[in-house]
């Protein structure tokens, strides 16, 4: 074999290493995460290492620690299922009652530990128009 | 009476395009000149419809003509006029019309200059433009209409106004230098596709497609960096990039196009890799396509993206169609563009661009992966899988690295092929360089990352072996005594490659920035006017938060001051501010917050301040402080890429 052929194989056998891994992420969650519904949640009796869950924040359920302005508890819910969530840091704009959130963090008996709290916005500008007059 | 003029122009576009089709069809028949005349003067016709629509178009907005829905959804009285202008892309409906506006200024230029001398290409060309130009027109007519008007039984008083995140400079300015991008990779697209099935491939074909890469290319550069440098001064989440699926869909045409841009030097030199330089000029476009349809189709759900109409499936079908006639293409012209001349040696210029090439499909492939890999999954087992942004980072690096190193690299080998001596003794001067300040590296720095290690290595190399290239033409033109008129005759000697350096040097101080991303810190607290904090050598002071009620929004103004703890210097006062758009508005869903930044930006690193949120009946006020070490160095290399490209780019126009 000469030198070009080898360097070609090599590449080869590189790229066909790198496409293998790369249909295999799924299994290697510090590259994916896997997105969760509540539902699901609320019967998973293990813990799960990191998780991304979709719902609404239940009304009257938001603490916020007396001691540390940053530190907050809130229920999140998706029909009648919620789950406790625990999270650290600056609380979005849109943060309410019943606002749409994406949340990632771990799971672990029953609770989730944010590390990432996402309020989903109504896009605004979109849609109705607001300054009209009905003839 | 302009809305209508403008709604006519687009149907009568319509009429015009179907008309250059059937005398593309009478062409292909009957073999006459005349026929495919008409088709070229359709296409004409056609462009300048859009060109009329356009404008009219431009006209409502500017004049506030709130009786069409887009005019009324995007602008208000008091949009400035600036914004107004910019409107015209703000949305779905106004950015497809613009889209059409670029493409027909491309197809008339390139009608007028590039088929003027390739002759050959022109039916080819014609059929191809024709089909994307029909595509267009119908979704500006029947899907997504520019001119639409407001519902009968409505009287709009004042339209809804631009959302204010929009309303900042560079954020206007981003998307249009993109669209230009995206848009003219059509061409590469038309060209590379032209040629192969007419079976037409000359040198002055390859110049030509060369010169149009380049184009677009800058184009591309700039409107990805740009949207970086707007996202990091105006979004306020710190960075300049998040792999979001819209930046990932720029960024990987972007990717194939400077493959092309290596891999075509390699056809003008040698006339090889024709099957290669075909599958890559082509998906550039596709890639392009591919990136609108996710985008604007919902079905990746994204910051950028524009809500959902019935896009989705028509830029499906699009993309289909042009992938299937690429690869119908592609074999039917398999053996024409079948090349006998074999690279001889991996040591070797080509070598090296092979290798570049590779290694940045291999990255765009990675990118492509991961952004499609949340539909897939879904798809596959009904699991939805996120692929965040450590996915992109941790697999990209290492690419990136690889191909850091390739920069500085190819300069060192030469066509053909590379002796060993020859070799050790290029190698030489970036070789002690780069070993040097690796070793400065693990002698200075306190704590040791492996990838910040390597990139240092990699940047002094690349950037030692580019300077040394540029050292060793200086030393060949100095004949005159002063300094700059021999720098610049250098430069001017060979404004292709020289230019090509100057794009590597941007580059490599994009490197430079990226480095310092490793150090960012940050951190998220809260405060009382009067308390402090200490935070990474710095001592963070809010003296005050007033409020004030301003022209559109109402705003609470912080003021910090930062002290530097290891000299107790007052170092800067920043002013973050925390503004409520809509605030007047009665329904608190429809009033928007607003963290408005404010950066102590220098060359060795930003502090960057935001203002989160305002506690009025506690007076607490929320901050996030950033420090982001070596940012600037991502703008001032983003300027020089263009620059390069730009300098590489004129010359060649004018030697034609």
């Amino acid at each position: 074999m000469n030198k070009v052929t080898t360097s070609t194989l090599i590449i080869f056998v590189l790229i066909a290493g790198w496409v293998f891994y790369l249909t295999n992420i799924k299994k290697d969650d510090s590259l994916t995460v896997r997105y969760y519904s509540i539902s699901e949640l609320a019967k998973e009796s293990n813990d799960i290492r990191k998780i991304k869950v979709g719902g609404y924040i239940k009304p009257n359920s938001i603490n916020v620690s007396e001691e540390d302005q940053l530190e907050v508890s809130f229920f999140v819910y998706q029909n009648s299922d919620s789950v406790k969530v625990t999270y650290y840091g600056i609380r979005p704009d849109l943060f309410k009652d019943d606002a749409e959130v994406v949340v990632s963090g771990s799971y672990a008996n029953n609770l989730i530990s944010a590390t990432e709290l996402q309020t989903k916005c109504a896009s605004r500008y979109e849609g109705d128009l607001k300054n009209i007059e009905k003839i | 009476m302009i809305s209508q003029i403008g709604s006519i122009a687009i149907s009568l576009a319509g009429g015009l395009i179907s008309s250059s089709f059937i005398f593309l069809g009478l062409f292909k028949k009957f073999n006459n000149q005349t026929y495919l005349q008409v088709a070229e003067r359709s296409i004409l016709a056609t462009s300048y419809c859009i060109f009329l629509s356009f404008f009219c178009l431009l006209n409502e907005l500017l004049i506030s003509n709130f009786n069409l829905q887009y005019v009324a959804q995007y602008t208000s009285y008091e949009t400035p006029v600036f914004f107004k202008v910019t409107a015209l892309w703000a949305g779905q409906a106004g950015s497809l019309l613009f889209w059409s506006f670029i493409t027909a200024l491309f197809a008339v230029s390139y009608i007028f200059t590039t088929l003027k001398k390739l002759k050959a290409l022109k039916f080819h060309s014609y059929v191809i433009l024709s089909f994307i130009f029909s595509f267009f027109i119908v979704l500006s007519n029947f899907i997504a209409n520019p001119f639409e008007p407001v519902s009968s039984d409505i009287v709009v008083q004042n339209g809804n106004g631009l959302n204010p995140l929009l309303q900042n400079f560079f954020m206007a300015i981003h998307p249009p230098i993109l669209y230009v991008g995206f848009t003219g990779s059509a061409i590469i697209f038309i060209m590379a596709l032209a040629a192969s099935i007419s079976k037409d491939i000359s040198f002055e074909w390859v110049q030509s497609i060369r010169r149009w890469s380049l184009f677009v290319w800058t184009f591309l550069s700039a409107g990805i960096i740009l949207g970086g440098y707007w996202a990091y001064n105006e979004l306020g989440w710190g960075g300049y990039w998040a792999w979001d699926p819209v930046e990932n869909s720029s960024l990987m045409p972007w990717l194939t196009l400077t493959a092309f841009i290596h891999s075509s030097m390699i056809q003008e030199k040698r006339g090889m890799l024709k099957k290669w330089n075909f599958l890559l000029a082509t998906s550039t476009y596709i890639l392009v396509i591919l990136g609108t349809f996710i985008t604007r189709s919902g079905v990746i759900s994204s910051v950028h993206s524009f809500t959902a109409e019935n896009l989705g499936p028509m830029f499906f079908t699009f993309l289909a169609i042009l992938i299937l006639y690429t690869i119908f293409w592609f074999f039917k012209r398999k053996s024409y563009l079948d090349t006998p001349d074999k690279i001889d040696s991996f040591t070797s210029r080509e070598g090296g661009f092979l290798y570049n090439n590779l290694v940045l499909i291999l990255m765009c492939f990675t990118i492509m992966w991961g952004t499609l890999f949340p539909i897939l999954s879904e798809a596959w087992d009904g699991n939805k899988i996120y692929v965040g942004a450590s996915y992109f980072n941790q697999l990209n690096i290492p690419i990136g690295l690889v191909l850091l190193f390739l920069m500085g690299i190819g300069p060192l080998l030469s066509w053909n092929y590379t002796s060993q001596s020859i070799l050790l003794n290029r190698f030489k001067l970036p070789f002690s360089v780069s070993f040097l300040s690796g070793i400065g590296y693990l002698i200075f720095s306190n704590s040791f990352q492996i990838y910040v290690f390597v990139a240092i290595i990699g940047v002094s190399f690349t950037l030692s072996s580019i300077l040394g290239e540029f050292y060793k033409s200086y030393k060949k033109q100095k004949n005159s005594s002063n300094f700059l008129h021999s720098i610049v005759k250098m430069l001017l000697s060979n404004r292709h490659k020289n230019g090509g350096y100057i794009v590597h040097i941007g580059i490599v101080l994009l490197f430079i920035g990226f480095i310092g991303r490793a150090f960012e810190v940050e951190k998220e607290f809260s405060l009382s006017p009067g308390e402090q904090i200490y935070f990474s050598n710095y001592v963070f002071k809010l003296n005050s938060i007033k409020s004030e009620a301003r022209d559109n929004h109402y705003a609470f103004l912080s003021e910090i001051d930062v002290v530097d703890s290891s000299t107790n210097q007052l170092l800067v006062n920043l002013k973050p501010e925390k503004r409520i758009y809509f605030y007047w508005n009665s329904d608190p869903e429809k009033r928007q917050p607003h963290s408005e930044l404010d950066i102590y930006s220098t060359i060795q690193k930003d502090i960057y301040s935001i203002f989160s949120g305002y506690d009025a009946q506690k007076n607490i006020g929320y901050f996030k402080i950033m420090i982001n070490p070596l940012v600037n160095w991502v703008w001032i290399g983003g300027v020089l890429m263009v620059i390069g490209s730009l300098f590489a780019f004129w010359p060649s126009r004018r030697n034609s």
